[in-house]
C-alpha cells in the first residue's frame, strides 16, 4: 500500500499531512484543482469545489491528471464513484464558450449542441441571448457578457471567455526599480494574472499585493482604475505608485467623497461608488469616463453588492482582484469566480511567513474575568446588547494598559468596534483615537505620527480594519470586533504582520470577557487564524496584571 | 414415425430424458405421472416460454428456420433447414438443431423434423420475418409472384421511396401499418403494382416471394448472427482497478454503518403498504450525504444482509438488528464480503426504487414493489460477462447489455435494464472499479464448489474462494491515533479502531467522513461527554492517550471552561415544596422527627422540598400542630374548605325494545330452497365425477365449442397452477383469445380457463 501523504475523503475533502517528507510535491500537484480550506500545525485541508475544478481546467488541466494527482498522493485506495464526479464535473467547463464572431459579435458557441440547447432553454438566461446563427452558434448581447456567466456557473456549464479584452487607452506605466525589486511570488503572482486575463490574486496582509496590482499596469500599459475600501487606503496606493513607478503625481486621480479627479490612474473608494442620491447611484459615469486599460479591485472580499452589479457591465476590461482570503461573510464566492475571474494565485499563508515577508506572529488571547456586578450587568442586558456589555468591560482597561506596558518601546495598535470603549481608553492611556468622524487630514497626520515613531501608542476603530500600511504596529490589542468576523480578525492581524525592519515578532492580543458572549465570538474569529496556522495561546489577565508590576 | 412429441419422448434413451429434464429442469416438479403428463407439460406455454428464453440469437434464428421450412406439411428435414440457412457453416445449423432437440422444442428424425406446436404462439407470427406465402394472400398478388421475370421487372420498376419501403418490409417483419391511404404515397404505388398485399384495414403485407427475392444477397432468413457481439472494453492497469474498488468498498462500508445508524438514531417507519417511506430515504440519503439511488441499494443490500428488519411495536419501524453490532465487529473484509454475497443473491431490484409500477405508484425502498426473482439470475449474467474478459478489461454498458441481449434475446427487454443496474450497482459497491471487475470481485462471483455460495459470508467452505483474502490486503489497517490541532479538530489519519470512533463519537462533532475521519471538539460536544459521565481529567487523558501530538492548549481550555460551568445549575424532580420567610422554623422542620417520613430535603435556606403530595404534607403538619397553607404554583394562597363527600351520578342506558323478525317472503324462500337443491345436486355430482380418459386439447375444445351451443354441463379437466389434475363440473359460456370461461352453478361463479391447460372434457350425464 503506499504510503502517500494525502488522504481523499468522500466529501471531495483532501487531508494533507505537512510532516510527510512527500507533503511538498503532493502540495505542488493538488494546488492547481484544490483550494486551500485551512492550514493548521499538522494537516492542511484542501477541498474540490466544481469552482476549483473548472479553475484548473481554464488553466489547461485535464481530469486524467487530477485523478492522477490524487491516485498518485493518497494514502489509500480513492473511491470510484469520486473519480467519475471529478471526470463529469471537469468534462462541463468549456462546453460553451464566449467568442468574438466577426459576422455577429459577442456570441456563445456550444461544442456539444446538446449543452447549449439545455441553457438557451432555462429560463434564467431569458432575454440574454439572441437569434441562433448556427447549429452551435447563439448571438449574446454584449451588454449581457457578465450576467450571462454569472447564469451559466449557476446551471452548472461555466463558459469558457474567450471573447478576449479591449485594450483601453494606452499610458506608458514603468516600474522604477532602483532601490527595490518585485519578489519571486510576486512576479508569479502577476504573470499567471496577465496570462489568465482577467482574475483574483489572493496573498497574505503585508505579503505586497499593491506590488502586483503594480506589476499588473506596468503589463497593461493602459489607463488603469483602482478601486478601494477608503481615502486613507486610496491614498497609500497613490504614496506606493509615485514610489514604485515611473508615474508622477500628477497622472494619479483620487476619486473620493472629497476630491473627484479623473486622471489617467484613478483610485476611488467603493463608498463613492456605491452613494445614491434619490435612489440612483451618481458616480457611474466614472466607469465610462475613460477607457480603461485595467481595473483593480482592492480587498476583493469586501466588494459591496452594487459593485458587482457595475461588475458585469465591464466584462469587456481586464479585471484584477486583490485580496487576503477569499472567504466572503455573504457567501458570494461564486459571483467573484464569474464576474471578477477565477483564481489566479493562491500562496498559504505560513508558507510566506517562512519566505521571511511578513513578520512572525505570536497570537494570545488575554481573558478577563468580569467583576460581579458587570457580570450582572451582562446577565440581564437586552439581548442585542449584551455583547457590548460583555466587550467593553471596565475590567479590560488595566489589562491593555498591562499590555502596552509589556511592550516597552515597540508601536502598538489598540484596535476597538465601540467608541465609548476606545474613548476611555485612549484617556486612560493618553493616547489619540482615530474613527470615523476623524477628518482624513488628521486621520493622515497621525497615522504619519505614528509611522515616524513619534506617537508609540494609537488607538483606532474598524476603519483602520483596513489598507492602512502602518508597517512599525508591531502589537495589537483587540479589545472588542465585529461580533463573529472572520475576516475582521484576519485584516487586524494583517495589520502588525508586515515586516519589521530589525526581524522582531509581533504580537496579536485579544483581550475576552471570560464566560460571555465575548469569548464565544472571539472563539469564532479566532477559528479563521488558527485554521491558518496561527495557534492561540490563552493567558490569565491575572498572569498579565501580574507579570507587569 | 412419431408426429406427437409424447411417442418422441418415448424413443428417448434414459441419459438423453435424463439430458431433456436436466436443461428443463422445471419439468420435473412435480415429478410428472408420466410420459404424456411430461409432454404436455413440456408443451406448456410457461414451460416452453422458460426453454425458449435460453436460446442464443442464432439458436432463436434456426428455429425460426424449422419453423419456417415446416410450414406446409408440418413437418420438414435437417437438409432443408441447413439450405435455408446460406449464409452459415452447416455444422453451426446442425449443432443448433441439436440444442433445439435436447430442449424437446424440435422433436422427429432427420428426415421429419417437427416443431412442439405451442411454439407458434410463443414466437412472432411470421418465421424469420417473412411474410405469408402471395397466395394465402391475394390472388392478383399470386399471379405476379408465381411469375419471377414479371416480379423482377416490377421491382426494379419501383419508385425509390417505394424501395425503401419495401426493403424495410423485407428486413422483418413484413407487415407495416398504412397510415392513411393516400393515393400518392409509395405504399399504394406498390399496392398498384401488386408488391404488396393489403392485409387487414389498415396494414399491408410483403408476401414471402417477394421478401425472398429482395432477400437474395443476405439469404432467405435475413441476416443471420451465428457469433456473438464481442465488447470494446480498454484494459486498466489491474492495481488502479483494484485501488478504485477498494476505496468504494472503503465508502460503501462507511456509508452502511452510518445507514443503520442513522436508523437506530431516528427508526424509519414501516409503511403500510410494506418498505420505507420516500420522505425517509431522502432523509436518509441527506444524511449519508449520497444520492437517493445509492441510498436505496444501502438499505436493501443491509436489509438483505440481516444488518436492518422491520421491527414491531406500537409503530412497525426498521432498526439494526443485534446482527448489526456483529457485522461491525468483523473485519472491514469480512463485513464487505457479506454485503457483497447480500447484494449477489438479492431477488429484488434496487434499480426500480423511485419508479412507478403498473398501477403508477411509486416504488419504494424495502417495499414488494422491488421484488424480482430474476434479478440473482440477471445481475450473474451480467457480471458474468466481466469475468469472460481479461483482468482489467472495462467494457462498455452497452457493449454488455448487446452481448448479454444476443446471447438471449428473448429476455433482452427486462435484462437490458437489469444489466445495468447491475453494473452501476457492482461499481457502487466496488466489486468493480474503474469499470472493471476486481480481483477480490473475480473471487466473490466464482460459485463454490457445492453450487451455493455461503450466503452469510462468515465462514466460506474451506475449498471455496474467499474474496475477503485479497480484499483485506488492499484495505489499510485501522488508526488508533489522532492529530489534534489548534483548531480544535481531531483528525484520524485513516479508518478508526471502533474504540477510538467510539471515543472520539462521544467527545467531538464529525466534520468529515471517508477514508480518514475529522472531527471537531465544540462547546456542545464537550457538554456531550460531561453529561455522559466523564469528567474533565477523562477528557484531557482521552486527548493525551490518542493524541501522537502535544494537546494545543485552546484545546485544553475548552474543556476546562466547559466543566467549570457545567452542572452550574441542578434540575430535579418533587412533590411538594415547603417556603418561609423564617428559617429557624424550616430548620425545626428538618429537626422534626415526627416529620421524618416527609423526608424533606432543604435546597435553600428558605425551601424545603417533599417527594409527597401536598395534602399529605398539609395533613402531616397540622397534625404535628403547625399552621402550613397550601399555595398555587403562582403562589396564591388556596382556601380549603371541607367537601362533604358525593357519588358521580350515573346514567342507566336506555335498551331499546327489540323487533320481532319479519317474515319471510315466499320469493325469498324460493331463492333459499333452490339453492339447497343445488347444492345436494353438486354433491351427488361430484360423487360420480368420470374418470376422463386422456384426450387431446384440441378434441377437448370441440366438445367444449358443442356445449357452449346446447348450454349442456361439462367436467373439464385441467392442469392447475402446481401441476396437478383437476376436474371442475362447469357450463361452457364462450372461448376466445386462448380462454374458456364457464359458470359453475354450484357457487354462481364463473371461472376462466387458459385453454392450453384444459386436458379433457367430458359431457356430464344428465
Amino acid at each position: 500500500m503506499p504510503e502517500g501523504p494525502l488522504i481523499v475523503q468522500s466529501d471531495k475533502t483532501l487531508l494533507l499531512e505537512v510532516e510527510h517528507p512527500d507533503a511538498t510535491a503532493c502540495r505542488m500537484a493538488i494546488a492547481p484543482f484544490a483550494e486551500l480550506e485551512r492550514s493548521p500545525e499538522h494537516i492542511h485541508t484542501y477541498r474540490i469545489t466544481p469552482l476549483g475544478l473548472w479553475n484548473a481546467r481554464a488553466a489547461g488541466h485535464d481530469a486524467e491528471g487530477v485523478i492522477d494527482a490524487l491516485i498518485k498522493f493518497s494514502r489509500y485506495p480513492v473511491p470510484h464513484a469520486l473519480l467519475v464526479d471529478i471526470a463529469e464535473t471537469m468534462d462541463r467547463y468549456g462546453r460553451l464558450q464566449l467568442l468574438n464572431d466577426p459576422a455577429h459579435g459577442l456570441v456563445l458557441r456550444g461544442l456539444d449542441r446538446a449543452v447549449l440547447v439545455e441553457v438557451s432553454k432555462s429560463k434564467k438566461l431569458a432575454g440574454m441571448l439572441g437569434a441562433t446563427v448556427a447549429d452551435d452558434t447563439m448571438v449574446v448581447h454584449p451588454s449581457e457578457r457578465g450576467r450571462l456567466k454569472q447564469a451559466l456557473l449557476k446551471l452548472g456549464w461555466p463558459a469558457e471567455d474567450l471573447a478576449g479584452y479591449v485594450d483601453g487607452e494606452k499610458h506608458q506605466i514603468g516600474l522604477d526599480n532602483t532601490d527595490w525589486q518585485l519578489r519571486a511570488y510576486q512576479v508569479q503572482a502577476a504573470d499567471s494574472f496577465w496570462a489568465g486575463g482577467s482574475g483574483v490574486v489572493v496573498l497574505p496582509c503585508g505579503a505586497g499585493k499593491t506590488m502586483v496590482g503594480v506589476a499588473a499596469m506596468a503589463h497593461a500599459q493602459a489607463t488603469t482604475l483602482i478601486l478601494v475600501t477608503n481615502t486613507v487606503a486610496g491614498r497609500q496606493w497613490k504614496r506606493e505608485l509615485v514610489a514604485r513607478t515611473t508615474l508622477t503625481e500628477d497622472e494619479i486621480g483620487e476619486y473620493s467623497g472629497e476630491r473627484k479627479e479623473i486622471r489617467p490612474v484613478t483610485i476611488a473608494t467603493y463608498q463613492v461608488l456605491t452613494a445614491r442620491r434619490k435612489g440612483a447611484f451618481t458616480h457611474l459615469d466614472l466607469f465610462g469616463a475613460r477607457d480603461w486599460g485595467l481595473i483593480i479591485y482592492d480587498e476583493v472580499h469586501l466588494l459591496p453588492a452594487p459593485i458587482f452589479r457595475f461588475t458585469a457591465d465591464l466584462q469587456a476590461r481586464r479585471r484584477l482582484g486583490l485580496t487576503a482570503t477569499l472567504v466572503r461573510e455573504d457567501g458570494r464566492e461564486a459571483d467573484v469566480f464569474s464576474l471578477i475571474g477565477p483564481k489566479r494565485y493562491d500562496a498559504p499563508w505560513k508558507d510566506i511567513e517562512a519566505q521571511g515577508w511578513i513578520a512572525p506572529a505570536e497570537c494570545v488571547e488575554v481573558r478577563v474575568t468580569p467583576t460581579d456586578a458587570e457580570r450582572m450587568a451582562y446577565a440581564t442586558a437586552e439581548p442585542d446588547e449584551r455583547y457590548r456589555f460583555a466587550a467593553t468591560v471596565h475590567t479590560k482597561v488595566p489589562v491593555v494598559e498591562a499590555l502596552v506596558a509589556r511592550h516597552p518601546g515597540e508601536q502598538v495598535l489598540v484596535i476597538g468596534a465601540y467608541l465609548d470603549q476606545l474613548d476611555e481608553l485612549a484617556a486612560d492611556l493618553e493616547v489619540p483615537v482615530i474613527e470615523g468622524k476623524t477628518t482624513t487630514r488628521e486621520r493622515e497626520r497621525l497615522f504619519d505620527a505614528f509611522r515616524s515613531g513619534e506617537l508609540r501608542v494609537l488607538a483606532v476603530s474598524k476603519v483602520a480594519n483596513f489598507s492602512i500600511d502602518l508597517p512599525e504596529a508591531a502589537v495589537a490589542i483587540q479589545v472588542s470586533g465585529t461580533f463573529g468576523s472572520r475576516q475582521e480578525e484576519a485584516q487586524r492581524l494583517g495589520r502588525v504582520l508586515r515586516p519589521k525592519a530589525d526581524g522582531r515578532q509581533a504580537h496579536f492580543y485579544t483581550v475576552v470577557t471570560r464566560d460571555t458572549l465575548d469569548a464565544e465570538y472571539a472563539a469564532h474569529r479566532q477559528r479563521f487564524l488558527a485554521e491558518q496556522g496561527y495557534a492561540y495561546t490563552i493567558l490569565d489577565a491575572d498572569d498579565v496584571l501580574g507579570s507587569a508590576t | 414415425m412419431p408426429t406427437r412429441l409424447v411417442d418422441a419422448l418415448r424413443e428417448l434413451s434414459d441419459p438423453q430424458l435424463a439430458a431433456l429434464l436436466a436443461a428443463r429442469p422445471d419439468l420435473a416438479v412435480p415429478v410428472p405421472a408420466d410420459l404424456s403428463a411430461l409432454s404436455s407439460r413440456a408443451q406448456s406455454r410457461l414451460s416452453l416460454a422458460r426453454a425458449l428464453e435460453r436460446l442464443d440469437r442464432f439458436t432463436l434464428e434456426i428455429l425460426d428456420a424449422v419453423r419456417l421450412a415446416a410450414e406446409p406439411t408440418g413437418a420438414t428435414t435437417v437438409g432443408d433447414v441447413v439450405a435455408l440457412a446460406t449464409s452459415v457453416p452447416e455444422g453451426r445449423v446442425r449443432a443448433a438443431l441439436a440444442s433445439l432437440r435436447e430442449l424437446a422444442i424440435v422433436y422427429g428424425p432427420d428426415t421429419e423434423l417437427h416443431v412442439v406446436h405451442s411454439v407458434d404462439e410463443l414466437c412472432p407470427p411470421y418465421p424469420a420475418g417473412l411474410g405469408r406465402p402471395a397466395a394465402e394472400l391475394d390472388p392478383q398478388v399470386a399471379a405476379l409472384a408465381a411469375d419471377p421475370g414479371a416480379l423482377r421487372r416490377e421491382l426494379l420498376a419501383a419508385p425509390p421511396a417505394a424501395r425503401a419501403v419495401l426493403d424495410r418490409l423485407a428486413a422483418g417483419p413484413p407487415v407495416g401499418t398504412v397510415r392513411e391511404p393516400d393515393s400518392d404515397g409509395p405504399v399504394r404505388w406498390l399496392l398498384d403494382h401488386r408488391l404488396l398485399a393489403p392485409d387487414r384495414i389498415d396494414t399491408v403485407q410483403l408476401p414471402r416471394e417477394l421478401g425472398l427475392v429482395l432477400r437474395r444477397e443476405v439469404g432467405p432468413l435475413g441476416e443471420l448472427h451465428p457469433d456473438p457481439p464481442v465488447p470494446d472494453a480498454p484494459v486498466r492497469s489491474a492495481g488502479s482497478v483494484d485501488s478504485a474498488g477498494a476505496g468504494q468498498v472503503m465508502e460503501v462500508l462507511r456509508l452502511t454503518a452510518a445507514l443503520c445508524d442513522a436508523l437506530a438514531d431516528r427508526p424509519a417507519p414501516v409503511l403500510k403498504s410494506g418498505g420505507l417511506g420516500v420522505r425517509d430515504l431522502r432523509r436518509l440519503a441527506e444524511t449519508l450525504a449520497c444520492g437517493e439511488g445509492d441510498c436505496a441499494l444501502l438499505l436493501e443490500v443491509a436489509a438483505a444482509a440481516a444488518l436492518i428488519t422491520e421491527a414491531d411495536g406500537e409503530v412497525p419501524a426498521w432498526l439494526p438488528t443485534a446482527g448489526y453490532d456483529d457485522w461491525r465487529s468483523l473485519p472491514p473484509a469480512q463485513r464487505w464480503v457479506r454485503l457483497a454475497y447480500a447484494w449477489l443473491e438479492l431477488p429484488r431490484q434496487p434499480g426500480l426504487i423511485g419508479t412507478r409500477d403498473d398501477k403508477d405508484k411509486a416504488i419504494t425502498p424495502l417495499s414488494g414493489g422491488a421484488a424480482r426473482l430474476s434479478a440473482p439470475s440477471l445481475r450473474r449474467a451480467a457480471l458474468g460477462v466481466l469475468t469472460e474478459l481479461p483482468t482489467g478489461a472495462a467494457p462498455a454498458v452497452d457493449d454488455v447489455v448487446a452481448l448479454l441481449s444476443w446471447r438471449s434475446p428473448r429476455r433482452a427487454g427486462r435484462a437490458a435494464d437489469a444489466t445495468r443496474w447491475a453494473l452501476a450497482e457492482a461499481a457502487t459497491l466496488g466489486v468493480t472499479g474503474r469499470g472493471a471487475l476486481t480481483g477480490y470481485g473475480r473471487e466473490l462471483l466464482v460459485e463454490a464448489p457445492d453450487g451455493e455460495p455461503d450466503p452469510l459470508g462468515i465462514e466460506p467452505s474451506p475449498a471455496g474462494p474467499d474474496p475477503a483474502v485479497p480484499l483485506a490486503e488492499l484495505l489499510p489497517a485501522p488508526v488508533d491515533t489522532v492529530l489534534l490541532q489548534a483548531d480544535l479538530t481531531v483528525v484520524v489519519p485513516g479508518p478508526p479502531e471502533p474504540a477510538l470512533a467510539a471515543e472520539l463519537e462521544l467527545v467531538a462533532d464529525v466534520e468529515s467522513a471517508g477514508q480518514a475521519a475529522v472531527y471537531r471538539v465544540t462547546t456542545a460536544s464537550v457538554r456531550r461527554a460531561l453529561d455522559a459521565g466523564l469528567t474533565a481529567a477523562d477528557l484531557h487523558t482521552l486527548f493525551a492517550r490518542r493524541s501522537s501530538t502535544p494537546v494545543p492548549q485552546a484545546l485544553t481550555y475548552l474543556v476546562d471552561d466547559v466543566a467549570r460551568r457545567h452542572g452550574g445549575l441542578r434540575v430535579g424532580a418533587c412533590s411538594a415544596y415547603l417556603r418561609s420567610e423564617d428559617t429557624a422554623l424550616l430548620a425545626q422542620l428538618v429537626a422534626d422527627r415526627r416529620l421524618g417520613l416527609l423526608a424533606l430535603r432543604q435546597v435553600a435556606p428558605t425551601v424545603l422540598i417533599s417527594p409527597f403530595q401536598v395534602h399529605r404534607l398539609l395533613d402531616m403538619l397540622r397534625d404535628a400542630g403547625y399552621a402550613p397553607v397550601a399555595e398555587d404554583a403562582g403562589g396564591v394562597v388556596l382556601a380549603q374548605r371541607p367537601d362533604q363527600p358525593r357519588a358521580l351520578a350515573r346514567t342507566r342506558p336506555r335498551v331499546p325494545p327489540r323487533e320481532l323478525p319479519a317474515q319471510l317472503r315466499s320469493d325469498q324462500l324460493d331463492q333459499v330452497i333452490a339453492a339447497l337443491r343445488r347444492g345436494e345436486r353438486a354433491a351427488r355430482a361430484a360423487n360420480r365425477a368420470p374418470n376422463p380418459d386422456v384426450r387431446s386439447t384440441a378434441d377437448a375444445i370441440t366438445v367444449l365449442r358443442e356445449a357452449i351451443a346446447t348450454r349442456q354441463r361439462i367436467w373439464v379437466g385441467y392442469v392447475d397452477a402446481h401441476g396437478g389434475n383437476v376436474s371442475r363440473l362447469v357450463r361452457p359460456v364462450s372461448i376466445g383469445a386462448g380462454y374458456l370461461r364457464a359458470a359453475d352453478d354450484r357457487t354462481e361463479t364463473l371461472h376462466t380457463f387458459s385453454l392450453h391447460r384444459i386436458v379433457s372434457a367430458t359431457p356430464a350425464e344428465v
